[in-house]
């Protein structure tokens, strides 16, 4: 029992419970800021069932030397192997857990072993846990790409295998027996391919996140098992035997498989009906948790405020749009033309509370001139909502050689010559932007509303032999140059 | 619109609050007297697809407000409403005529009702004055489009990246005018706006778009039909 010994000498040696109320020392202090992981099967990082792995890092010392301490104390009647399976049979599996980050209190109440680990957890005082664990965390890192590059797992298996062997036949032989190489084979060979076997079988466990099995492995844990039964069956029978007991092994799984096919299948589908239940009622948590966040919120918001009808849409508004791209998964988008144009609308609407329709066709990532761009139809939009009257239109196409972008109103408009000189508004934040990046900007009025219209050249992400690529839109010109602005009409309107 | 007359509605939607408030706002709205105007008699209302075949198979009305989304029938709301509808006429002999009316902007609702046979979509959004000429539209046989919509329809038939029909029966594509009647739609133009925009009779805006609708439905172009066949609409 030597990881247990080291645990209860730790607790012998008494620095005492270190209890809350215990004296504050500085080692204590440390550690309790970094928590001890709880004592857990780790699934990343495992070689057979994550339990030694699960025991380092819960005490905090290398992986390695708990695997070795648990082949070498194998050997005295096969101590290390009961420590093992037991631990295996009632430590709780996680998946991945950064051992940086504490893990939630309850989990150590789940199983008794845990709540174990939890005790000595509390119980024994290490000053250079910390420094230890970041040092450990690093090491693990590099060891797990390490167990994933090869097979030694099969080598830890076999060297805890034959230390076992070794200690079988020791004990039997000091106790007296014969040695017989025909018994003691088979049973290593079924152990090993037991070990393989059920190795496996723990990843493929019901729920959670599932690692595909490693078929090599399960075949030749099988092998290995049936090679061991049938030779530990035929032992002492001669070849023409061996046979007959083969065939009469193989109708027998046969026949076990036939009849209990049906039953198993059964299983499996009752199986797959409440995990699907159980995803769903998880899901259904999710949208609860969100719906609970935003939508509650807003209705206890809106219920209180009542009073004032412009908040009240504003605050309606303002959730619809949340929730909507919470259900059109609108964040699938983010970094594109649209996303960006979704938000900048969405923030003119929360400030003045005022809907803008956005229409968007095509879409293409984002970069610095469609930045400007989305920045000039904001301001368009801005002014649309707070001098015109709705509704407040805004689309935007994107083209193969031009984005184009047509903000519409239908207040009284504005005639820019009348536009005083200090509202540098329309001027600059309009028509000077969409310039500086090579595109053209021209404001119409129309007898029931203003119309701005925003047009930026872009490069063919596809085709490169387009005209429009000529005019290279990463180059930042501060005067408009003939060539880029082909429209009059904004030449006059700007001057 | 010569001569006033009536358009018979039926109201189909799941949320009985909404049904209520469009009730009220249209029977207010349809008293006042305006040009060219109807009167609006509200027939029946509904709340689910077997309902709401029921209603509209007894009422005859001449326009249905269809909610996209409604419980029963095969699990595919008013298009299911729709399809079951598809002989009934009307008092006027003429086909019951729908109007899908959505908080939903999703392609795949857009496209289902549209498929199955509306003859326009707006969104609940829409104030009370617009959704009454929409349905004096769609009671003249004509489309209704809004905004998302236009922009859906540029998007699907691949206009916005400049691909137009070389003759106008094509399915596949728009033509150069359609794409033109789309864009200022999408814009947020009004029919009668777009008609001075590009110096064509309202009437005409209206053909265009009915044709445009007409390509919606028949269409057999790739994004389409992913977008019916995910909802097992063919």
């Amino acid at each position: 029992m030597g990881e247990y010994g080291t645990v209860q000498t730790a607790y012998e040696n008494g620095t005492g419970p270190a209890r809350p109320t215990g004296p504050p020392e500085a080692p204590g202090a440390s550690w309790r800021t970094t928590p001890r992981p709880p004592l857990v099967r780790q699934r990343e990082g495992k070689v057979i069932a994550g339990v030694a792995k699960g025991l380092a890092d819960h005490l905090g010392i290398p992986v390695v030397a708990v695997r070795v301490a648990l082949v070498l104390t194998s050997i005295p009647f096969g101590a290390g192997l009961a420590v093992y399976v037991f631990l295996w049979a009632t430590m709780r599996e996680v998946g991945t857990v950064d051992p940086a980050a504490p893990t939630d209190p309850l989990s150590p109440v789940s199983t008794p072993t845990s709540s174990t680990g939890s005790t000595t957890s509390t119980t024994s005082t290490t000053a250079g846990t910390g420094s230890s664990s970041v040092r450990h965390h690093v090491d693990l890192a590099s060891l797990r790409t390490w167990l994933r590059s090869g097979n030694q797992a099969v080598l830890i298996t076999l060297l805890g295998v034959a230390a076992l062997a070794v200690a079988g036949a020791l004990w039997l032989g000091s106790a007296g027996l014969d040695v017989h190489a025909e018994v003691i084979l088979p049973v290593v060979a079924i152990v090993i391919g037991a070990i393989f076997f059920w190795s496996q079988l723990d990843d493929t466990d019901t729920l959670g996140a599932r690692r595909p099995v490693r078929w090599i492995w399960l075949v030749v844990g099988l092998g290995l098992t049936i090679l061991g039964l049938v030779g530990l069956l035929v032992r002492g029978t001669n070849l023409t035997e061996l046979w007959q007991v083969a065939g009469a092994v193989l109708a027998a799984l046969v026949g076990v498989a036939v009849l209990s096919a049906p039953w198993i299948l059964r299983l499996w589908s009752n199986l797959r009906v409440e995990q699907a239940a159980r995803i769903r009622a998880t899901e259904r948590a999710d949208i609860a948790a969100h719906l609970h966040d935003s939508v509650l919120q807003t209705l206890a918001l809106i219920q209180r405020q009542s009073g004032d009808a412009a908040t009240v849409a504003r605050l309606a508004r303002a959730q619809e749009r949340q929730l909507r791209s919470y259900l059109y998964d609108e964040d699938a988008r983010a970094g594109t033309l649209g996303a960006a144009l979704t938000a900048a609308m969405g923030e003119v609407e929360d400030l003045h509370g005022v809907p803008v329709q956005l229409v968007v066709t095509g879409d293409r990532p984002m970069d610095e001139h469609l930045d400007a761009l989305v920045k000039a139809v904001r301001e368009a939009t801005w002014n649309a909502v707070r001098h015109a009257s709705p509704p407040v239109s805004t689309y935007v196409e994107v083209g193969p050689d031009a984005v184009e972008a047509f903000v519409r109103d239908h207040g009284a408009g504005f005639d820019l010559d009348t536009v005083p000189d200090d509202r540098a508004g329309v001027r600059e934040s309009i028509i000077g932007r969409m310039e500086r990046h090579g595109g053209t900007a021209r404001i119409r009025r129309r007898t029931d509303g203003t119309e701005v219209e925003l047009r930026l050249p872009v490069r063919q992400p596809v085709e490169p032999e387009q005209p429009s690529a000529a005019t290279p839109p990463a180059d930042p010109r501060s005067q408009p140059t003939p060539g880029s602005t082909p429209d009059p009409q904004t030449q006059e309107q700007a001057s | 619109m010569t001569d006033p007359r009536t358009i018979r509605i039926v109201i189909v939607d799941d949320h009985h609050m909404f049904r209520t408030g469009v009730r009220a706002e249209l029977t207010s709205l349809s008293a006042t007297p305006r040009n060219g105007a109807f009167t609006l008699e509200i027939a029946g209302e509904a709340g689910a697809v077997e309902s709401a075949v029921q209603v509209i198979k007894e009422q005859q009305p001449d326009v249905v407000l269809l909610d996209v989304h409604l419980p029963g029938g095969d699990g595919h709301g008013g298009a299911d409403v729709i399809r079951a509808c598809t002989a009934v006429q009307s008092q006027a002999g003429v086909p019951v005529r729908f109007l899908a009316l959505s908080v939903s902007d999703a392609a795949e609702d857009v496209i289902a009702v549209i498929r199955a046979g509306a003859r326009g979509y707006v969104t609940k959004t829409i104030n009370a004055e617009e959704l009454l000429t929409a349905i004096g539209r769609v009671a003249d046989g004509d489309a209704v489009f809004s905004p998302r919509l236009a922009g859906f329809v540029l998007d699907a038939f691949g206009a916005a990246a400049g691909e137009v029909a070389e003759i106008d029966e094509e399915l596949d594509r728009l033509s150069a005018r359609e794409r033109e009647v789309m864009r200022l739609i999408a814009r947020g133009y009004q029919y009668k706006e777009v008609a001075k925009e590009l110096f064509i009779s309202v009437k005409t805006v209206e053909t265009h778009v009915s044709s445009v609708l007409r390509k919606l439905q028949l269409s057999s172009r790739h994004e389409l039909t992913a977008w019916a066949m995910g909802r097992r609409l063919l």
